[in-house]
Parts: structure tokens; C-alpha cells; sequence
């Protein structure tokens, strides 16, 4: 095999292994309890990527579904695997994203009446900073407290829930009437799906309002994009993979260490309060009870995980995690099993990642273990304690 | 009367101390398996996930055998295995504890309701009969003094078991060889294991106790304070708990202060309508409390030494 071709096969080989694993396990799972794995993992291929459909399931409008869900996963993702890279673990993706839905339909509702052109970047704008100042929270405490930021962004997920809870449920945002919903935003608020929400053309045999694909897409591309030059190609990105290789080093280095801390979630709550803004303003168009249930930054931790930090592979993580989410849904209908097999199968992709199941069994096997092993995705979360005792000191101090 | 007259009032009714007690005691258990299996060097997020086992196969055990005690033993189980899981990821793969934590979390919110289709179909799990609910226990005598009898006498059982626990923690942590080893594997495995302590034992039997606590609040929320499994019925406990046990700085005694904080606060907005808050604004206080308490406004609490840290022999 030519070096490039091996390389990439090496580092495709701990998610494609997380992932045959937990397809392994869930299916076991299924089958002990009575059903038939093929049936289940039939629906998911049909919900997900519309193939091999048992009900005659339009297979367009299945791919659109897989992409709505996979377009705020991108996002959320980027706001995991960015912190990742500087030895954080942000596991307040969805609190910075609930913040980002909140200052959207804030936006989006009492500036309802300005044009696209103001509204639709203000409503953007407003929810990366709302998600920027949750995420700003967490990092100031850890930059000048030490308080970990797992801990930290845990309780603050919990806050973003509760004044989720408080401001539409009798609350300043709820709509007039009663019910566990906000009013909903401008017209100029909203996102352009990509083929008319009003139109009744017929497009690959539906209506073409059902297929909710918006210009979001665009938006969580480029976020990616911009990860991935920002960690590779800026001196601020050179900053955070120093301080993830070694908080010393990158201090003599000449790295400000809580400087840089404070930036990266600043940065990474962005990315996600922007995926809430994108949700909100392509999809649901104001605040619902749907998002008290709402999985989308915790998702993206198995996102980060199995994109092993790239910007192109936190993309596919992202197709498998909104085509798993859109197939469940069928799978669900069709084959009678819960949806939430997609929960036990992210869980067991979770496990195999961080326990590197597969690199344990390679190790068994002679001839096998000698290979250099891919790179596994940096795991901040195991330097719980290397600093979290003590507050960062500024340089010069240390 | 004013509200602050009626607050005054209500804080001096025996009920409200009751329900404090309660509630306290549903965060008190899986806090105090956080504080075990933390002190022992594993960090411990996933209490959540195994209390919502725990909830599930009490009721399925409970409505197979109509007996709460039983019931009670297989949640335990379950919270048991779920951390079993936990552990030997976290010591035997040396994986990163946190994201086994949220593993095991999103493992059993998948699975619950995964199996609630598997079992019941379309159907709810159904309820436990009342005689299959873990009892209330009015100490005879005790419980006719006035106010205190009511508020620590006139429990479900599993307060009573908490209370214990709760001593007993305490105490073997703090006062037995077997606490200050556990200790000490968490703050220097290398130096106890040169000590002749065996780390990985210790790590296994203190992650298991948090599952089994973890377990065991499970069936108390489920078949005795509930009569039924409803999907994530732990509802955050789990985390509270785990914010519980920072606010208390690892000790046994210091989480059970925090409960009592956090069940006051739960007793007094679900048990009155005095108060005009939204209970969704009340509902915050414990989680950004704890957010002062770790920013170390209120007192700094700092983790075990090797909090979080895989242990391998002979390494540095």
C-alpha cells in the first residue's frame, strides 16, 4: 500500500472499528430480547440513507431528514473538538447550544419586523454570542479558578435547561395561549430551505415543502472549515494544540495559558449557541418543548470522538450521527423497535473509542500488535486532576 | 401575612422537613457512591445513568415478583453491573473516565427505553401495587414526639438505610484501615501500591458500591416515592448528586449538608404556593450554587489527587 493510503487506513480504522462494534453489540442486544437485528438495521438504512426502504418510504425525503439532522450535529461537534485540542473537555455543547436557540428566538421574535438582511445575521450573530458567553463562563472560572470545566459546564447544561423551562413555560418568551411553545420569529429571521417551504410542486414524488434541507448546510460546512484552519493554520492554533500537548511546555513556549484557555471556549461556545441559532432559524423557527429533550451537544461528543478532531471527519461523524437519528425514526415504525437503540449504539461507540476495545484486541493477536496504532483522539477528561487543583497561574509565575 | 412571614411559617412545619428529609436522601445515595469511587482515584459522572437502571428494574422486578425487598436487590444489581461497566473500562482499558460517564448516562437512557418497548409494547410499564411499594416506617413511640417524630420517624424505609449508610461511610473512610487505603489509592496509587495495596481491587470495589448506592436510590425514587418507571425519571438526580459531592468537597458528612440544601429547596417550591418564583428559577439554585461553590467563592473544594487518572503499574 503507497503511505498515504495506509495512513489514512490506519486512522479510519478505530472509528470504522467503534462503529462495526456497537452494530455488533446493539445487534446482539436486539436479538436477546426477541427481535431481529437485520429488521432494525434495515429501518436505520432506510431512515438513514434511504435504501432498502420495507413501507415504500420516499427515499429523498429520508436523505433530506439525515442531512437536517446532521447539519447542527457539524456544528456542536466542532464546539467538542476544539476544546479537545487545548486539553479541555466541553461537555456544555448543549447548554451553549440551548443559549444560542434562546437568544435567537429572543431576536428572531422582538426584531420581527426587520428585513432578512439585518434580521437573519443578527438572529446568527446573536445566538454564536450568547453560546460564546455560556461557553466564556466556564473557562473564566477554569483560567482563574482552576474549577474544572467538565464540572462547570455539567451545571451550567442544567441552568440553560431551567431558563429554557422558565421563559416558555408562563414565562416572557412563552407564546400568548398557553402553550409549552415561543412565538415564533420574523419571516426575515428564518433560513431559506433549499427548495420552497410554500411551493406544492411535486419533487421526487412529494411535495417540495416537506423537505425541510435548509442553507444551513452551507453555514455548518464552513464551520468546519474555519476549524480546521483555525487549529492548523493560525498562530491561536498552534497556541491551543501547544497547551493540549502540555500546559508547561506551552507556558515556557510563551503561551498565555488562560489567555488562551478563556479564548478557545469562547470560540467553541460560538460554534455551538451558533448551531442552536442555525436549528432555530432553519427548522423549527422558535422555541418548542422538543428542546427539553434535546441531544444535539451531547451527541456531539461522540461526533468529536469519532471525527478524531478533523474538520472532514467530524463531517462524516456527523452524516452517521443525523443518519442514526433519521433512521431511528423509521426504524421505529417500521420494525417496531425503539428508537432509542440509536442512544444504546452511540453509548457503545462512546465505549469502544474511549476504551479502545480495538486496540486491545489488535494487542492480542501476534503479528498484528506491532503496527504503529493511529493516533486516538486526544482524552483531556484523564487530566482531571493535573490542574484542576490549582488556579492556572499566569506566565512568569509558574 | 407577608411572604416572608409565610416562608418563616412554612419552614417551621414539620411537613416541609419531612419531604426536605426525602428528597435529600434521593441525592444523598448516589453521592454518597460518587464520594467512594472518587476518594478511590475514578471519576464518577455516570451515577445518573445507573440510578435510571436502577428505577427500571426495580418496577420490572417488582411487578414480576410483587415483593419490593427483591426489587430492591435487582436494582441494585442493575446500578451494580451499569458501574461494573464503568470500572472496567475506566481501570482495566484505562479509557477516559468522563466520556465512559457519559456513556454509561446515555447507555441507560437508551436502554430503559429500549426495553420498556422490548417488554411492554406500546403499553406504559404499568404500576406496582401498593403492597409491593417499599414501606413507610413509623417508629412506634418515637415518632409521637412532636415535629422531630414526624420528620425522622415517620420515613420510608430506604431513609432510614440512607441514614446508616451515611454513618457508615463515614466511618470507614475516615476511621478503618480499609477508608484510609481507598483514600490513598486515590490521592498516590504508585506509593500505595508499593505499600503492598492492591489498587485495582480497591478501584473495582469502590466504583461497584457507587452502582449499588446509585442502584439502590433508583428503587427508592421508583416503587417508594413512584409507583411506576416513566423514561428519565431521575431527571438530572444523578448530577445533582454529583454537585452534591463537590459542594461537599468529597466527604460523606459534607454532600449530606448539600442534600439537605438542595431537598430544602425542592421541599419548598413542590410542597407550597407561597412563593412567586417560577419553580423552573428555583429549580437552577442547586447547579449554580455549586457553579460558586467550585469557583471557590464559598471555600475552595479540590478533588483527590488522582481524581480521574488510570493507574499503571510502575509507571511514574
Amino acid at each position: 500500500m503507497p503511505p498515504g493510503v495506509r495512513r489514512i487506513a490506519q486512522g479510519m480504522a478505530i472509528p470504522v472499528g467503534s462503529v462495526l462494534f456497537a452494530f455488533v453489540v446493539g445487534g446482539l442486544l436486539v436479538a436477546v430480547t426477541g427481535a431481529n437485528p437485520l429488521d432494525a438495521y434495515q429501518g436505520l438504512l432506510c431512515g438513514g440513507l434511504g435504501l432498502a426502504c420495507a413501507q415504500d418510504e420516499n427515499s429523498a425525503l429520508q436523505i433530506s431528514n439525515s442531512i437536517v439532522y446532521t447539519i447542527p450535529l457539524i456544528m456542536t461537534g466542532v464546539a467538542v473538538a476544539l476544546p479537545f485540542r487545548a486539553g479541555l473537555f466541553n461537555i456544555g455543547a448543549e447548554g451553549q447550544f440551548i443559549a444560542g436557540a434562546l437568544a435567537c428566538t429572543a431576536i428572531g421574535v422582538q426584531l420581527s419586523t426587520w428585513p432578512a438582511f439585518l434580521l437573519l445575521p443578527a438572529v446568527l450573530i446573536g445566538g454564536a454570542l450568547a453560546g460564546a458567553a455560556w461557553a466564556g463562563i466556564a473557562g473564566v472560572l477554569k483560567a482563574f479558578t482552576g474549577a474544572h470545566e467538565v464540572v462547570t459546564t455539567i451545571m451550567l447544561n442544567y441552568v440553560a435547561q431551567w431558563l429554557l423551562r422558565f421563559l416558555i413555560i408562563g414565562g416572557p418568551l412563552q407564546l400568548p395561549g398557553g402553550f409549552s411553545a415561543s412565538s415564533p420569529i420574523g419571516a426575515g429571521a428564518r433560513l431559506p430551505t433549499f427548495l420552497p417551504s410554500n411551493s406544492t410542486d411535486i419533487v421526487f414524488g412529494l411535495p417540495a415543502s416537506v423537505y425541510r434541507v435548509h442553507t444551513g448546510i452551507i453555514i455548518a460546512v464552513i464551520a468546519a472549515a474555519v476549524f480546521a484552519v483555525l487549529l492548523w493554520r493560525t498562530s491561536l492554533g498552534y497556541e491551543i494544540r501547544a497547551l493540549g500537548q502540555s500546559q508547561r511546555a506551552a507556558r515556557y513556549a510563551g503561551v498565555s495559558v488562560r489567555r488562551t484557555i478563556i479564548v478557545t471556549m469562547l470560540i467553541a461556545g460560538a460554534f455551538s449557541g451558533l448551531a442552536g441559532a442555525v436549528q432555530i432559524a432553519g427548522v423549527d423557527h422558535g422555541l418548542t418543548d422538543k428542546y427539553f429533550s434535546d441531544t444535539t451537544g451531547f451527541d456531539a461528543i461522540a461526533v468529536a470522538l469519532l471525527g478524531l478532531g478533523s474538520g472532514v471527519g467530524i463531517v462524516f461523524a456527523s452524516l452517521l450521527f443525523g443518519a442514526l437519528h433519521s433512521g431511528g425514526a423509521v426504524m421505529q415504525s417500521d420494525a417496531g423497535i425503539s428508537s432509542s437503540l440509536v442512544l444504546v449504539l452511540q453509548a457503545l461507540i462512546l465505549f469502544s473509542i474511549a476504551a479502545n476495545f480495538l486496540g486491545a484486541i489488535m494487542r492480542q493477536i501476534p503479528g498484528l500488535g506491532q503496527r504503529p496504532s493511529a493516533p486516538a483522539p486526544t482524552a483531556p477528561g484523564a487530566a482531571l486532576v493535573t490542574d484542576a487543583a490549582a488556579p492556572v497561574p499566569e506566565e512568569g509565575t509558574a | 401575612m407577608t411572604a416572608i412571614d409565610q416562608i418563616l411559617h412554612l419552614l417551621l412545619t414539620a411537613n416541609l422537613w419531612q419531604a426536605t428529609l426525602a428528597a435529600a436522601v434521593l441525592l444523598l445515595l448516589p453521592a454518597l457512591g460518587g464520594v467512594i469511587s472518587e476518594r478511590s482515584g475514578v471519576v464518577n459522572i455516570a451515577m445518573e445513568g445507573m440510578m435510571l437502571t436502577g428505577a427500571f428494574f426495580a418496577v420490572y422486578a417488582d411487578l414480576h415478583f410483587q415483593n419490593p425487598w427483591i426489587a430492591t436487590l435487582v436494582a441494585m444489581v442493575a446500578g451494580g453491573l451499569m458501574a461494573l461497566v464503568h470500572a472496567v473500562v475506566s481501570i482495566r482499558f484505562r479509557a477516559d473516565q468522563i466520556v465512559s460517564g457519559i456513556a454509561i448516562n446515555i447507555f441507560a437512557a437508551g436502554l430503559t427505553v429500549f426495553l420498556i418497548n422490548r417488554l411492554y409494547g406500546v403499553q406504559d410499564v404499568g404500576h406496582i401495587d401498593q403492597s409491593a411499594a417499599l414501606p413507610t416506617i413509623v417508629v412506634p413511640g418515637l415518632s409521637g414526639i412532636p415535629f422531630i417524630g414526624q420528620v425522622l420517624f415517620n420515613q420510608n424505609v430506604i431513609v432510614y438505610v440512607a441514614i446508616v449508610l451515611l454513618v457508615l461511610t463515614h466511618v470507614v473512610l475516615f476511621r478503618t484501615r480499609l477508608g484510609l487505603r481507598i483514600r490513598s489509592v486515590g490521592e498516590h496509587p504508585q506509593a500505595a501500591d508499593t505499600a503492598g495495596i492492591n489498587v485495582f481491587a480497591l478501584r473495582y470495589g469502590a466504583v461497584i458500591t457507587s452502582g449499588l448506592l446509585s442502584g439502590l436510590a433508583g428503587a427508592f425514587l421508583a416503587i417508594g416515592v413512584s409507583n411506576t418507571f416513566v423514561p428519565n425519571m431521575t431527571d438530572g438526580r444523578g448530577y445533582i448528586a454529583l454537585a452534591a459531592m463537590i459542594f461537599g468537597k468529597w466527604t460523606p458528612l459534607g454532600a449530606f449538608i448539600a442534600c439537605i440544601i438542595f431537598g430544602l429547596g425542592e421541599a419548598i417550591y413542590s410542597n407550597n404556593s407561597i412563593i412567586q418564583a417560577s419553580p423552573y428559577l428555583l429549580s437552577m439554585l442547586p447547579y449554580i450554587l455549586t457553579l460558586v461553590v467550585i469557583a471557590g467563592l464559598i471555600g475552595r473544594s479540590i478533588p483527590p489527587a488522582a481524581d480521574g487518572l488510570p493507574y499503571v503499574p510502575g509507571s511514574e
